[in-house]
């Protein structure tokens, strides 16, 4: 179907992003390309639907040379292409408008137009949505409107360049579903991606690196690999890792690519031994502790039931009755009153707290409450014991609370990075010296050297390090509080740990008070003492990380998920593993457990 | 959250007027505005308002809503009749304070054109509710297209409008986002004008290279969806003009001729 033959690109005639690539797909394959930021994975995709063509080498889709002008839209209706970013690729603003623009530029006739949006919106799962505006779906819903436009265009072959970093767990799932649903009807589909979870449920792999093939397989050969692809950046599934660690521990167990393989391949091990050795449940409770101790010292931040709305204030109270029952099975009902309603928990001096929720579960605006952006239509917000509802105040919470937002590096504006980090403090007024001052710590506190980079535009940066100079930038505020929304989102694997290094640093090294949104819910779990759980825009759950996770399918509920570790943990116990794996969700105490319980016998 | 770009926001409906063909209400909209600048005083305004009004009723459009789309362009109506309060003149003074003067005149000219720029966006916005953008477009495109003969590309014109209509609340969100992103760090128009420079470039920058990001791939999204202008393009819903567009063409006309000559009846 695919068949790429030493095939070498470059943009700018020096630098070969692709070099000597020759991959065959067959028909009815379902191919995951992985690689690290600037592999080429986005190139090659591009190359088979002829958005490029080939410096040397051939292309050859559907048995059309993509060099060939003639062939260029059969090539393109034949291999459909849905992009990274949700809101960039839909051109209409309804959903059927959008879903028809393929088939119109084709110059289909219009009964068979109405027939195949029909259908393509069928097949995404978004029957009913033909009037629907765009910019009112969430992003896993107009990523099936893309793929939807991709399939009204009848094609053999869907080709997903990134198509799911930029959605949350639930979206991604969504998304995936509807790929393999389509994939079994025959379709063949070529994912890029850098998420493994994908990975293992493709039929091959192909692993880029620089440009070339680095790896090529079966998931279960490639993703197994792990010393190889921690070398190129990537991550390691989940079950992979943990077979490593278990190994590397003494309990022989199987490389495997699927958590539910790893799953019956731990308890067949400890069959028969759970019994002889009791676990002592011993989890660690320096998390704990950590967040009790400090139960006594003034809040840096408290929000004390506080509610906003988008709208009217006085409409509000006056509709609050209304509320209850009426909920959107998807992203924000436009009718619901309340973004946030009775919202009432602190934030001690240096605690590390996760904020977690859907996407449209009031995140955003919660954090957005933390520096006065946005004020409480009811209730208070108190920083440092002030009620930041007064101008003043809000303008002093400011310089305490730096929030980043997401995507920071989208709000990077200067010509140098030095004037892009120096804005906050020069707009807090201080002298040269302490602009200076400021801005060179700030850039060492992200790992970035002032006299390297200073000059540098920011726009000449790479992504990673576009991110690094946002956070710098509110780091020059010196904050007491650093508040962050998805400070890893669109990343990938490799990046993504970088930051979630620094951002522990921050918290362990700096000192700082760290409230971060994620919809990670690893992240959460390796970092947070104390997570706080959106529904709605109301408050689902707060405590510990062993507290909120222990809700287990409630979490599951509103689209969370578990972190991977506490998934194992419950599908192990469930297979009769001591009844102690319920209480666990960091992957030591897994780990630990697993070997007290397949070694207990010996010992 | 935009409430700035909702101005004429499409009201999902099922109405007479949802169902009308594009290109009759754009030209509709265009009679209304005409109709409401020939008017000469209040009689004639009050014929257009009737219309106006009844059009609303049958698009079934919420008070509400109507109200929500008109409200962010309130703004020059308010500042077109204080322009006119001050400065038109004539007939008794009722107001005298320094070197502000408010004449009857000035009072009558404020009022009436307070209400004529209202009624001409209360019809334009009627005609962008009930109006998908890219009917709307499509409507544009075509009623350019005999200009086409002498070199004017429509259907490009057509295309970037719909785009820049897509695009438009996105673009809303975003400079809301950035600008809280900015406040955050401290800034503000406040104080002195080299702070407002560095505030504005701080906001405006973020959002031309946000831009520039978008339509490049914007652009590889239309590629790959075969676009390549309008050869041998087809719709969906093709423009098809009916009994319905014929109807209202003539409601149109006779209201035109009515706004006009309201002040020799009434």
């Amino acid at each position: 179907m695919i068949d790429c033959e030493h095939m070498s690109f470059t943009y700018d005639g020096k630098r070969f992003v692709l070099s000597d690539v020759s991959i065959r797909i067959a028909q009815g394959e379902f191919v995951c390309i992985l690689g690290g930021n600037g592999s080429g994975k986005s190139t090659f995709a591009k190359h088979i639907n002829a958005l490029l063509v080939p410096d040397e080498g051939t292309m050859t889709v559907d048995g059309m040379d993509t060099a060939d002008e003639e062939s260029l839209y059969a090539i393109r209706s034949t291999a459909g292409m849905v992009f990274q970013n949700p809101d960039d690729q839909l051109v209409a603003s309804l959903v059927e408008d959008d879903v028809a623009f393929g088939p119109e530029n084709m110059g289909v006739e219009t009964s068979e137009i109405a027939r195949r949006v029909r259908e393509a919106l069928a097949e995404v799962g978004l029957m009913g949505f033909e009037t629907h505006e765009t910019n009112a779906l969430s992003g896993g819903q107009k990523q099936r409107v893309a793929i939807a436009g991709a399939l009204a265009m009848e094609p053999k072959i869907l080709i997903l360049d990134e198509a799911s970093s930029m959605l949350d767990p639930r979206g991604r799932r969504g998304l995936m579903r509807v790929c393999k649903a389509l994939h079994e009807r025959g379709m063949t589909v070529v994912a890029i991606t850098h998420f493994m979870e994908e990975a293992a449920e493709a039929d091959r792999v192909v692993v880029l690196d620089g440009g070339r093939v680095a790896l090529d397989g079966t998931p279960a050969d490639v993703l197994v690999q792990t010393d190889k692809l921690a070398h190129l950046n990537l991550e390691v599934p989940f079950a992979c890792e943990l077979s490593e660690r278990l190994r590397s521990e003494g309990v022989d167990v199987p490389a495997c690519i699927r958590e539910r393989d790893l799953a019956h391949a731990i308890a067949d091990r400890a069959e028969g031994r759970a019994a002889q050795a009791p676990i002592a449940h011993d989890g660690s409770t320096a998390h704990e502790s950590g967040a009790a101790g400090a139960g006594g010292e003034e809040p840096v931040i408290a929000f004390e039931h506080v509610s906003h709305t988008y709208l009217d204030s006085s409409k509000a109270r006056k509709n609050r009755g209304k509320k209850g029952g009426k909920t959107a099975a998807w992203g924000n009902d436009p009718n619901a009153v309340w973004a946030l309603h009775d919202i009432h928990f602190a934030i001690r001096p240096g605690e590390f707290v996760g904020i977690a929720g859907h996407t449209g579960s009031g995140k955003s605006t919660l954090i957005q409450h933390m520096n006065g952006i946005l004020k409480p239509t009811e209730g208070r917000v108190l920083v440092c014991g002030r009620d930041i509802a007064d101008k003043k105040e809000a303008t002093a919470a400011r310089a305490k609370v730096g929030v980043v937002f997401q995507y920071p590096e989208r709000q990077l504006f200067a010509a140098t990075v030095y004037d892009d980090v120096a804005f906050g403090p020069r707009n807090l007024g201080l002298s040269a010296d302490e602009v200076d001052k400021r801005v060179a710590s700030s850039l060492a506190l992200v790992g970035l050297d002032r006299e390297a980079i200073g000059d540098a535009s920011p726009f000449e940066l790479s992504g990673g390090q576009q991110r690094r100079v946002a956070f710098a930038g509110v780091l020059a505020m010196d904050p007491e509080v650093l508040v962050l929304d998805e400070p890893t989102a669109g990343l990938d694997p490799a990046a993504r740990k970088e930051f979630l290094e620094l951002v522990a640093g921050l918290h362990a090294e700096a000192g700082l008070t760290v409230v971060m949104v994620s919809h990670s819910m690893d992240d959460l779990a390796a970092l947070c003492q104390r997570i706080v759980v959106l529904k709605e825009g109301e408050m689902f759950a707060s405590g510990t990380p062993r507290e909120v996770f222990a809700l287990n399918a409630e979490l599951d509920a509103v689209g969370l998920g578990l972190p991977a570790a506490r998934r194992m943990a419950l599908a192990l116990r469930d297979l009769g593993m001591p009844e102690a794996f319920s209480g666990f969700y960091t992957e030591d105490e897994l780990v630990a457990g697993i070997v007290s319980a397949c070694k207990g016998g010996a010992r | 959250m935009n409430a700035a770009f909702s101005f004429g926001s499409y009201y999902q409906g099922d109405s007479p007027i949802h169902r009308l063909d594009p290109r009759t209400k754009l030209l509709a909209g265009i009679a209304l505005i005409a109709a409401a600048l020939l008017a000469r005083d209040f009689a004639g305004l009050a014929v257009v308002a009737a219309f106006v009004a009844g059009f609303y009723a049958m698009a079934r459009i919420p008070l509400g809503s109507a109200a929500r789309s008109i409200a962010p362009l309130l703004a020059i109506v308010v500042l077109a009749s204080i322009f006119n309060l001050f400065f038109v003149q004539g007939g008794e003074v009722l107001f005298q304070w320094w070197i502000v003067r408010i004449s009857e005149a000035g009072v009558y000219s404020c009022g009436f054109i307070a209400s004529r720029l209202f009624l001409m966006m209360a019809g334009m916005s009627l005609v962008t509710m009930t109006t998908t953008t890219l009917d709307l477009t499509e409507a544009f495109e075509r009623l350019l297209a005999p200009l086409a003969r002498i070199g004017l590309p429509a259907h490009e014109l057509g295309m970037i409008l719909g785009i820049a209509l897509r695009f438009m609340p996105q673009f809303a969100d975003e400079l809301v986002a950035v600008y809280r992103a900015q406040i955050s760090r401290g800034a503000g128009f406040a104080n002195s004008p080299s702070r407002g420079m560095r505030m504005l470039s701080s906001l405006v920058v973020p959002l031309f290279s946000s831009a520039f990001r978008r339509a490049e791939t914007l652009a590889a999204a239309m590629d790959a969806r075969c676009y390549h202008g309008a050869d041998g393009r087809t719709r969906l819903h093709p423009l098809a003009f009916g009994a319905r567009d014929a109807a209202a063409a003539g409601v149109m006309a006779a209201l035109v001729a009515l706004a006009a000559c309201a002040h020799l009846i009434l």
